[in-house]
């Protein structure tokens, strides 16, 4: 009865309550319509159309601040709109939802694990051969630039920089462990993987304590980038990862490695791993040159008792990343003059002499301040000489747009059996069982 | 404005009844704006329901026909995502992990909760609107805070507890990488971010419920245990199925807890996806693969559970307020 008092009341008082409802109810339409109308106002307006300035999307850790800026110092008429999306796979995601939906930058940063599902779809990009890549394409090492060529030919992508593979050992646990500690020593231990496992089911007998991290990365992650030809068929550029008699040999020494019972059942970049690298509660670890960074910065108070050795077999690559220009950029133009400056052989030795980001371009590999540079946290191990070397005996194989499925799941069963005690015997065919449910096969 | 004050009542004498015939009409003229009025001020509401819930809602289920590439082609294919679904064995492994972490979350939670409520409620508890607001702390801390708190607490190598386990001379456990240890860490989460939460509704209809009943029953002689089962536990059934139902809900949609749990760049929650749920399935099939048709066949299939257990719970609160 009280609302319908109100109603009657209200009624009672005509117009000038009337009116003033009317514009209340007008305006709160409006304000939302406007909402609404500001929301795809703003999302235009994200890019420039000047042409010295355009937008740069990059990922976290990877110094692409430095760059920019010393780019724009050199080029004050320049003005570059830099965002650190995330983490390289958060950054591919923004990519993915931009190129969806038709606002992208002028230039991206793309991490070579997520590059072929673009490179699969080249029409999202421009085709840099038209602006000359064509022309310095012989500057990149082949296998790397041959990562964001398309089928058709497109390139896609410029190199900036690779991982190269090698092992980060702990020199005080080798010495207490009765192991050599120098390098080259060390190296010699292992010339194959077989060498590797066997010198870590020693290192485990002589002290009772776990030898590497993991077997996933540590073994498999890298044995499998050694190939010559990986999941795919390098010339059909079709599936083959389960009749590959390379893929199978990685992935048992995966497994041969998970059942020695000399791991300290740890995946990197968790805590516990963080912890391990302080506390020694593992002597080895994979170390891309990018990971030298991760073990200095997550383990400072262990300055001096790292160093680095080859990896087994010798050449291999772990990682790398790739600038690439999207098809609907408002400034392509100046996005390729960023690109061509700060990736030239000269700016990519400059950017590692800075930062330790490794070339992409072979011709700067003998230069005498590249080989001269050494690390002293890694007890002054030459990181110039022992990646580069790394890089130059890498076979190129084909990359395909499931390679990343297909890794993680195959690291992903011999994770099981070293984190969770998995049947060694049933974990291949579980793999590939389980690659078809990814791919959809 | 005075006549807001007192408004005129109807009269009885028709005579009088006449004379206002007039305003009456003017009242019907107005009132047209007025019965539009309220929709002006929902307006906003469902201008944006409309663009960021009902249209994704039903666009879900477009893309779900589609072999749906965001930066590539887009092919229909009809209901093919769903038969692949329904055979995949990581989406039936993922309803059966939804299912396990929701049993061990919400039945420990409900009935820590109810208890709590009834220690609550208690008459002679000092400080009681403090332990009352402490509850919900662990409901307002981020999530993402509470997962690294309890994925340190339960860790293999370094964690609390099984240092704990190891001075009472157990082995210790690895949880994350065993299917019931990773789904026990994740639904004590759970439990600790909702107990709260749920003690407070129960405490509020616990409220409802008259003093006076609980003291005839004393003077009947009857223990605090038996007022509890004869009384509190009767009074509080719709609210017990209200929260159970928003449990099972909010139990279908686990997707923090098990993403923080998963390797970096990963959306497994470990090597065999023991502890993927539904939610975190669908976002590996979205957004980490990019199969935006085959995730949003999941999406389809949630939406269908959730309206399942939405229906049984109209059904369940219609049966009790009939029976009332």
């Amino acid at each position: 009865m009280a609302q319908r008092r109100v109603i009657a009341t209200i009624r009672e008082e005509g117009d000038v309550v009337n009116v003033r409802r009317i514009i209340t109810v007008g305006a709160i339409t409006a304000l939302s319509a406007g909402i609404l109308t500001g929301c795809s106002n703003s999302s235009q307006g994200g890019s420039n159309a000047d042409a010295n300035s355009f937008e740069f999307w990059s990922f976290t850790g990877i110094g692409q601040g430095e760059q920019v800026e010393a780019y724009t110092a050199e080029n004050p008429d320049i003005t570059i709109d830099l965002t650190e999306v995330g983490q390289s796979g958060e950054t591919a995601q923004a990519l993915t939802t931009a190129l969806a939906g038709g606002q992208v930058p002028d230039l991206v940063l793309i991490q070579g694990d997520e590059l072929p599902r673009f490179v699969a779809n080249p029409g999202n990009f421009h085709d840099l051969r038209e602006f000359g890549a064509d022309e310095i394409a012989d500057d990149y090492l082949d296998w790397v630039i041959e990562q964001p060529t398309a089928e058709g030919g497109e390139i896609i992508g410029i190199p900036t920089d690779v991982g190269g593979m090698a092992m980060a050992y702990r020199t005080d646990l080798f010495e207490a462990a009765g192991f050599p500690t120098d390098r080259d020593e060390v190296s010699a231990l292992w010339p194959t993987w077989d060498d590797f496992i066997a010198t870590a089911e020693k290192y485990t007998a002589a002290t009772g304590e776990p030898f590497m991290d993991n077997a996933s990365t540590t073994v498999f992650y890298q044995a499998v980038n050694q190939v010559s030809e990986k999941y795919y068929d390098n010339d059909t550029r079709e599936l083959n990862f389960d009749t590959n008699p390379q893929v199978k040999e990685a992935f048992e020494l995966g497994i041969e490695a998970a059942t020695s019972g000399t791991t300290a059942r740890t995946p990197i970049f968790t805590e516990a791993w963080t912890a391990g690298l302080q506390n020694g509660a593992f002597a080895v670890t994979s170390a891309p040159s990018w990971m030298l960074g991760s073990i200095e910065s997550n383990a400072p108070d262990t300055a001096g008792l790292w160093d680095i050795a080859t990896v087994p077999v010798g050449a291999g690559n772990w990682g790398g990343s790739f600038l690439a220009i999207p098809a609907g950029a408002d400034n392509p133009e100046a996005a390729w003059e960023y690109i061509k400056a700060t990736q030239s052989p000269e700016s990519q030795l400059g950017h590692f002499l800075e930062s330790g980001s490794l070339p992409t371009t072979p011709e700067v590999y003998d230069d005498p301040e590249l080989l001269g540079t050494t690390d002293p946290f890694f007890s002054d191990a030459p990181i110039g000489s022992i990646y580069t070397e790394s890089l130059l005996g890498v076979d190129p194989f084909y990359i395909g747009p499931d390679s990343g499925v297909i890794g993680a799941e195959l690291q992903a069963a011999i994770d099981n059996v070293d984190y969770a005690d998995g049947d060694p015997a049933a974990a291949w065919d579980a793999a590939v069982t389980n690659v078809g449910n990814a791919i959809g096969g | 404005m005075t006549t807001t004050v007192s408004p005129p009542r109807v009269p009885s004498d028709p005579a009088v009844r006449k004379t206002q015939r007039p305003k009456k009409a003017v009242g019907i003229r107005y009132g047209l704006m007025e019965r539009l009025a309220p929709y002006g001020y929902v307006a906003p509401f469902f201008a944006l329901f409309l663009v960021f819930g009902l249209f994704p809602l039903l666009f879900t289920f477009v893309v779900a026909l589609f072999d749906w590439n965001p930066v590539g082609s887009q092919t229909f294919i009809g209901l093919d995502n769903f038969t692949r679904l329904f055979d995949d064995p990581r989406f039936w492994n993922a309803a059966g992990n939804t299912l396990s972490i929701w049993l061990i979350s919400t039945i420990p939670q409900l009935f820590i909760a109810l208890l709590l409520a009834h220690l609550l409620n208690h008459a002679r508890l000092k400080w009681a609107n403090f332990f009352r607001m402490s509850m919900l702390l662990p409901y307002i801390t981020s999530v993402a805070a509470t997962t690294i708190v309890f994925a340190q607490i339960f860790d293999r190598d370094y964690g609390l507890l099984n240092h704990l386990l190891e001075l009472l001379g157990a082995d210790r456990f690895d949880f994350r990488n065993s299917v019931l240890g990773s789904h026990v860490l994740i639904a004590t989460m759970v439990v600790w971010r909702w107990f709260g939460y749920t003690t407070l509704l129960y405490l509020a209809s616990l409220q409802a419920i008259p003093r006076d009943v609980y003291e005839a029953a004393a003077v009947d002689g009857a223990s605090g245990w038996k007022q509890f089962v004869h009384i509190t536990i009767p009074s509080l059934r719709p609210v017990i199925i209200f929260t159970i139902v928003t449990s099972t809900i909010g139990g279908l949609q686990i997707f923090t807890e098990p993403l923080l749990l998963s390797p970096q760049g990963q959306f497994s929650c470990g090597a065999v996806r023991q502890c993927q749920t539904l939610t975190l399935f669908l976002y590996e099939q979205g957004f980490g693969q990019f199969a935006f048709g085959y995730g949003s066949a999941v999406g389809v299939v949630l939406f269908g559970m959730i309206v399942v257990i939405a229906l049984i719970n109209f059904l369940l609160s219609t049966r009790i307020k009939g029976a009332q």
